[in-house]
């Protein structure tokens, strides 16, 4: 298997110099370009600010200069380090990590660290896995992005439209004519060795469990404690353990007599039922508030 | 609004067929628009982005997704990691796109699941959608072998990504 050594193409920005109009690589945001460098006094500070407008968003980010290397800003990939991922691509490289946290971990950094091999390391790791079995949606959206992130930059770095951009990752990764290959554990195998089985130092011959036998015993002592007084078979001790059935069934029981009481006397109800002796009174209608002319007629009678 | 516009004669059943199914497919209304005519200035087989570039401008909203087809064939395109068959063109997070049924094979309007497969990961990548990795789904490569016989189906992620991307279009 071969492994690239992804931190020898990594481009970054060995001095920050950086003029109005330069196209840069924000991590995990893609392509930005600089509008504007201005130096501001805050809290007795003089700092030099650089305004960045992220291409996809249209988003607007004013970062003080110092930071950007530290923010992992860098110029776009040249024409050697596609070639250098291409050549990654089409390898035999190390598979992804069976261990889930491990691999989220891993993919997580590597996209927070950006890079285009970082970011293809990412897509051909969970491509791979994919041939495995589905990926889950948390990663899937991983990929999409890492995916998203990585178009974008080759289309910037070899100037062509995305969608070409696109397709010259996915002939490497989706051969022409044919389909993918599914892939075993067995290609996989060599990294199980090294993922936890999260039991740590816990060893079982230390630890006291009850015996299944004594657990039996015991149920079937409690259930000879209820049924003390009856005589029969249910009264003898026996080992068979209760079902959940026939607890369900028991509990159920009282419930079901119940029900049969109610709708018994429901049945008996409507016939004792008396009709009331007097009809309930009608409401006469409310009585209209005294206008003015019958205040003057009542005025006149008097 | 997905409009269709045929950039050469089609079965006006075909088309409707057609609209009826990105419809359903996208959740957003699908027209088809009259036949538009290409410049014969240009070189054949025809490049893609040239054809697109040539075309005259078609009355349409910002959200709007504009789909030419063609019967025409279409240029391969030389990628810098090897060369790759073009059925279409989409500017991706752009309004229109482009496909080519001349390597599709026959296409009957009474079944268009081929031709809606094809349009439907055109449309897709203009509203911002990649490549899949589900073979079932219509955004899977469309140079694989199993592509042209699947379904005219989305996988859950590219479906529900794809409603998230409209609602952000139509905002």
């Amino acid at each position: 298997m071969q492994r690239c050594e992804s931190s020898a193409i990594l481009t970054t920005m060995s001095s920050p110099s950086f003029a109005v109009g330069d196209t840069l690589i924000y991590p995990n945001q893609g392509l930005c370009r600089i509008t504007e460098i201005k130096s501001e006094e805050i809290a007795g500070q003089h700092l030099r600010f650089v305004t960045l407008i992220i291409s996809e968003t249209g988003a607007r980010v004013k970062v003080p200069e110092h930071k950007m290397l530290k923010n992992g800003m860098r110029a776009v990939s040249d024409r050697a380090n596609v070639d250098e991922v291409f050549r990654f691509l089409i390898s035999d490289s190390a598979r992804a990590s069976l261990d889930w946290k491990k691999r989220t971990r891993d993919n997580t950094a590597r996209l927070s660290e950006g890079g285009l091999l970082r970011l293809a390391e990412v897509i051909k790791g969970l491509q791979e896995l994919s041939e495995l079995r589905p990926l889950p949606p948390k990663e899937r959206g991983q990929y999409d992005d890492a995916r998203h992130l990585f178009v974008g930059e080759l289309a910037a770095a070899l100037k062509i439209p995305h969608a070409n951009a696109e397709d010259a990752l996915d002939i490497t990764l989706f051969p022409v004519g044919s389909e993918r290959p599914k892939r075993g554990i067995e290609e996989f195998q060599d990294l199980l060795e090294g993922v936890d089985d999260d039991l740590g130092d816990l060893d079982t011959a230390d630890v006291d469990l009850p015996d299944e036998n004594e657990a039996v015993d015991s149920d079937a002592q409690d259930k000879g404690d209820e049924g003390g007084g009856e005589e029969g078979p249910l009264s003898a001790p026996t080992t068979v353990a209760k079902s959940p059935r026939a607890t369900a069934k028991k509990r159920a029981a009282p419930r079901a007599k119940k029900a049969k009481t109610s709708a018994a006397e429901a049945k008996k109800a409507p016939a004792t039922r008396k009709k009331p002796a007097t009809q309930p009174k009608k409401r006469s209608p409310p009585k209209a508030a005294p206008t003015s002319k019958s205040r003057a007629r009542t005025k006149k009678s008097k | 609004m997905i409009r269709i516009v045929p950039l050469d004669e089609f079965d006006p059943k075909l088309l409707s067929a057609l609209a009826g199914s990105l419809y359903a497919a996208f959740g957003v209304g699908a027209e088809v628009l009259p036949q538009l005519g290409v410049p014969d200035s240009l070189p054949r087989p025809y490049n893609p982005t040239d054809l697109v570039a040539a075309l005259p401008p078609v009355d349409s909203f910002p959200d709007d997704r504009i789909l030419f087809l063609t019967s025409r064939e279409l240029q391969p395109r030389a990628l810098p990691s090897g060369s790759a068959p073009t059925y279409g063109l989409s500017h991706y997070d752009g309004r229109f796109c482009l496909l080519s049924i001349a390597s599709l094979g026959e296409i009957k309007a009474d079944n268009i699941r081929r031709l809606t497969r094809f349009a439907m990961q055109e449309i897709g990548h203009a509203y911002g959608l990649h490549h899949c990795l589900d073979p079932r789904c219509a955004m899977y490569a469309h140079w694989t072998k199993s592509f042209p016989t699947g379904d005219a189906i989305f996988c859950t992620f590219c479906r529900e990504k794809s409603e998230q991307r409209i609602r952000q279009v139509k905002a």
